[in-house]
């Protein structure tokens, strides 16, 4: 049985006037904690030049492009807490996995981070930049790289609602000659992509082709993708729900 | 002669076991692990090349170091005590120390590199982990053959480490100091002291190692013709130790010793 409550006017007045100051020193303090927090990320700093890299890998290019990925990978994560993609200088992040790419020719992890990590920004901008990134390194190899241009362009069509983009960037994939090696479906994008399916449709879609065509041959890669895929299910499964209720 | 070589190999080999030479390894390797395993979960692909890659990379300089200091202190030691005036008392020639000493030095690297072999084959499979073992015991009986002439000829641990590092590092920098100097002839403004300076260099990477003397880590993450690298690395190391061989007589049989 519900208790009958006084009116909120009826309380004593130093009550009443205490609980309001204290409500506001609680925004304020809470307002400039997180300014504080914003201006204590470490910004990104701009990097050498790929040739003085190379010199200080003394010879293990490969070795110190993937650690230097790793570093980069790990920049949102200081003191402790996880920074917002939104606080990244996109410009500098580019140049990083510019150098990294540069560094160690025939890696596939720059492009990697740049689709299934620095994609999760809010920014559309940053967005933009991070997609014109994988556009621009597609063609150093496209053997290497068309499953992250395949992802970039679901990413164009449902993060950043620009049709006009993903349907450029699959139509540079079904471009690609017969001598770059990628299952059908990849070179027919352009359709999946005009299918009406939702972003959690057309993920699922994808990540079932690649592993069902035995495109990701990384047993780390293939357990991620699982992962995800097990993920996409059960939120597909929640949003199907939702509309029963 | 022989025998008394080996009579002598086998005192300066005691003398090196006894410096807490397993203990060290085993810390070391420990440390390898223990990073890579920290390595391998932040790496999102590839992590097994990558965690492998590091391992190498981490044991190779840091048993370098270990059997730098191990071959540093073991000679300066002799010098410390007069070993030398005591060993030329007996019916020893100088060349016999030396040559006891690169037997030494070839044991320690192999001690060094077995368990390198096993943590590398673990991670990366018997091939690379062979040619890892095989690659850098070549790399180990260099540097150590470098540590040798340093000491011998410097007489103090500091000095022979600092030289010795220097001309490891200046010879796995000598890809980019050649590619330097083929960038300058293009930038150079002409003046003597370019010109000297270039000069200077050019000489240098002639007497240093090139970088075909040493482990080739991309095999992790590229494949390659294992057997044509450690072939090339061989010769390279072979050409190199012999002279490195030839200089520490040299040196050694110019001393004065006080008999």
């Amino acid at each position: 049985m519900r208790r009958s409550e006084r009116p909120m006017l009826s309380l004593p007045r130093p009550l009443l006037l205490a609980f309001v100051l204290l409500l506001v020193a609680q925004a304020v303090h809470h307002h400039f904690a997180r300014v504080r927090l914003d201006t204590s990320y470490r910004r990104l700093s701009p990097p050498f030049s790929a040739q003085i890299y190379r010199g200080m890998a003394l010879g293990s290019e490969q070795l110190f492009g993937y650690l230097l990925a790793i570093r980069l990978q790990l920049h949102d994560n200081q003191v402790g807490r996880h920074f917002s993609y939104q606080l990244i200088d996109y410009r500098l992040l580019i140049d990083w996995l510019d150098t990294i790419t540069e560094i160690s020719p025939g890696t596939e992890y720059p492009l990697l981070l740049a689709s299934r990590v620095y994609t999760s920004t809010g920014d559309p901008a940053q967005l933009r930049q991070i997609l014109g990134f994988i556009e621009r390194r597609f063609d150093d190899d496209p053997q290497l790289h068309w499953r992250r241009l395949a992802e970039a362009s679901v990413i164009a069509k449902h993060k950043l609602g620009d049709l006009d983009l993903a349907l450029r960037l699959a139509r540079k994939l079904a471009r690609q000659p017969a001598s770059v090696d990628m299952p059908r479906w990849a070179r027919d994008f352009e359709f999946l992509l005009l299918a009406e399916l939702n972003e959690l449709e057309s993920a699922i879609a994808i990540i079932q082709a690649l592993l069902q065509t035995e495109s990701v041959n990384d047993p780390d890669e293939r357990r991620f993708l699982q992962e995800k895929l097990s993920e996409l299910r059960q939120k597909l499964f929640e949003s199907r729900q939702v509309p029963a209720k | 002669m022989t025998s008394q070589t080996i009579a002598l190999f086998r005192y300066l080999m005691l003398g090196i076991i006894s410096r807490r030479l397993f203990v060290l390894l085993a810390v070391l390797l420990l440390t390898a692990v223990l990073s890579g395993s920290f390595i391998q979960q932040l790496a999102i692909i590839n992590s097994g090349a990558i965690v492998g890659a590091f391992i190498a990379d981490l044991l190779r300089y840091s048993l370098a170091l270990l059997a730098l200091l191990m071959v540093a202190s073991a000679v300066a030691e002799d010098f410390e005590s007069s070993q030398f005036e005591r060993l030329l008392t007996m019916p020893l020639a100088r060349w016999q120390y030396i040559a006891a000493q690169f037997m030494v030095i070839a044991c320690l690297c192999l001690l060094l590199v077995l368990p390198v072999l096993l943590l590398v084959s673990l991670y990366s499979g018997p091939v690379i982990g062979i040619y890892w073992a095989a690659a850098l015991w070549l790399e180990l009986m260099l540097i150590s053959l470098l540590g040798l002439l340093a000491i011998l000829s410097l007489e103090k641990i500091p000095l022979a480490v600092f030289f010795t590092l220097a001309i490891y590092l200046l010879a796995k920098l000598s890809g980019l100091i050649s590619e330097m100097l083929a960038q300058s002839v293009y930038l150079s403004d002409g003046s003597a002291a370019s010109r000297a300076l270039e000069i200077f260099f050019s000489v240098i990477l002639y007497v240093i190692p090139g970088n075909s003397s040493f482990a080739q880590n991309d095999v992790f993450f590229e494949a390659a013709n294992l057997f044509t690298a450690l072939a090339s690395q061989f010769l390279s190391v072979a050409v190199y130790a012999l002279f490195l061989l030839a200089v520490c007589l040299v040196d050694f049989y110019r001393k004065e010793f006080d008999h």
